[in-house]
């Protein structure tokens, strides 16, 4: 393979700026997503109905230590044909357009998809049609039109990159020196978001509360209860007199008891 | 975010071990903090030093390897008090250190011996 003799100027006025121009506009775009998103507005209802929702759990999951009646009365609460929490609350539906998750959607795209058209846009008509470096391991061919973007040499050897595919290396490989700069849950990881876009998981719909509710309500209508402290009395009577002789302990001064023997 | 979260272990014994959540997920934020380091130096280091092909691959394996030597070393025979498990503390991010790696590499590598 023949060497290729590069301008040393090509280093200092393409190779160089394309990195820094990548690592800047990462951190810019993270204290600009800063400056402009804003709190998100939560109702009030919302909030009732998954507090609601998450009590329906926690009684389903932990209600085996109450006693019957209590565990029948909190059930009774959510559950009543005429007058439980999940039968008379009405939810009207959820607009998909609502004003502030359209302002969010147009805020993210602003974020993550316009810098990235520009600036991509612009380092391709700036630096455009120079070869800047080379990977330090051999490629095949396959990868030519991936590191060679803007360079159309037929001859030249796959592991040579062009300075349109160096930003976008950049791109993806400045990735984790983001979250060593600047922290968690930056917001200059571009990738990331567009992703999200892809699938479609940054526009994900908030949970139609009428569906969550019905399902809520059949999980806790199928619960039988069964407690888990039945005959526990006994089983702590009976743990006492083995250790301790004959000494019958008051249930809540056992602890004291033991402390002090 | 829950605070008190609790992930349990289960031990050959069958004995179970709480972990706290939120201090499992600091640790391995640390964790991750190093390896992103430590793969942006070697990455540097393998790049001044002009290795290629297999070698510089090599190189990053060594390092891997290293870092996690020296993780093990400084969390002493009680790693199981901050870690869930050895093996997971080796391989997270493996490839995510790799792409760090490579740039640095590249950069590196270009920056001195291709021009």
């Amino acid at each position: 393979m023949t060497e290729l003799l590069i301008d040393p100027k090509i280093r200092v006025w393409v190779f160089l700026p394309i990195v820094v121009i990548t690592f800047l506009v990462g951190i810019i775009r993270h204290y600009v997503s800063i400056l402009i998103s804003s709190q998100k507005k939560v109702e009030l209802t919302q909030i009732q109905d998954s507090q609601a929702m998450i009590r329906a759990r926690l009684l389903r999951e932990n209600g085996k230590y109450l006693t019957a009646h209590s565990f029948a009365m909190r059930r009774h609460y959510f559950n009543n044909e005429e007058t439980g929490y999940f039968k008379t609350q009405t939810r009207p539906p959820v607009s998909p357009n609502s004003t502030a998750m359209l302002s969010d959607l147009v805020k993210g795209n602003f974020i993550n998809v316009l810098p990235m058209v520009i600036i991509g846009g612009w380092i391709n008509w700036m630096f455009s049609g120079f070869v800047t470096t080379k990977v330090p391991f051999p490629l095949t061919l396959r990868f030519k039109p991936m590191l060679q973007r803007g360079v159309e040499l037929a001859s030249l050897d796959a592991a040579w990159v062009s300075s349109a595919s160096w930003y976008f290396l950049n791109v993806f490989g400045l990735r984790s020196i983001y979250t060593l700069v600047l922290g968690e849950n930056n917001a200059a990881d571009q990738t990331q978001a567009m992703q999200d876009q892809m699938s479609g998981a940054a526009v994900a719909m908030p949970q139609d509360p009428k569906a969550a509710f019905k399902a809520e309500w059949e999980a806790l209508e199928i619960t039988e209860y069964q407690s888990a402290l039945k005959g526990v009395e006994a089983e702590i009577l009976a743990n006492i007199n083995s250790s301790e002789g004959a000494t019958i302990y008051h249930q809540s001064k056992t602890d004291d008891a033991y402390h002090r023997s | 975010m829950a605070t008190n979260r609790v992930k349990t272990r289960e031990l050959k014994t069958g004995e179970v071990v709480a972990y706290s959540e939120a201090a499992i997920r600091n640790n391995a934020a640390a964790v991750e903090y190093c390896r992103t380091s430590m793969a942006a130096l070697s990455g540097c280091t393998a790049g001044i030093l002009g290795l290629t092909g297999a070698l510089g691959f090599l190189f990053y394996i060594v390092a891997v390897l290293g870092l996690w030597c020296m993780l093990l070393m400084k969390s002493g025979s009680n790693w199981q008090k901050y870690f869930i498990s050895r093996q997971s503390l080796l391989t997270n991010g493996f490839l995510g250190g790799l792409c760090t790696y490579v740039l640095f590499w590249t950069f590196l590598y270009g920056m001195v011996h291709v021009y």
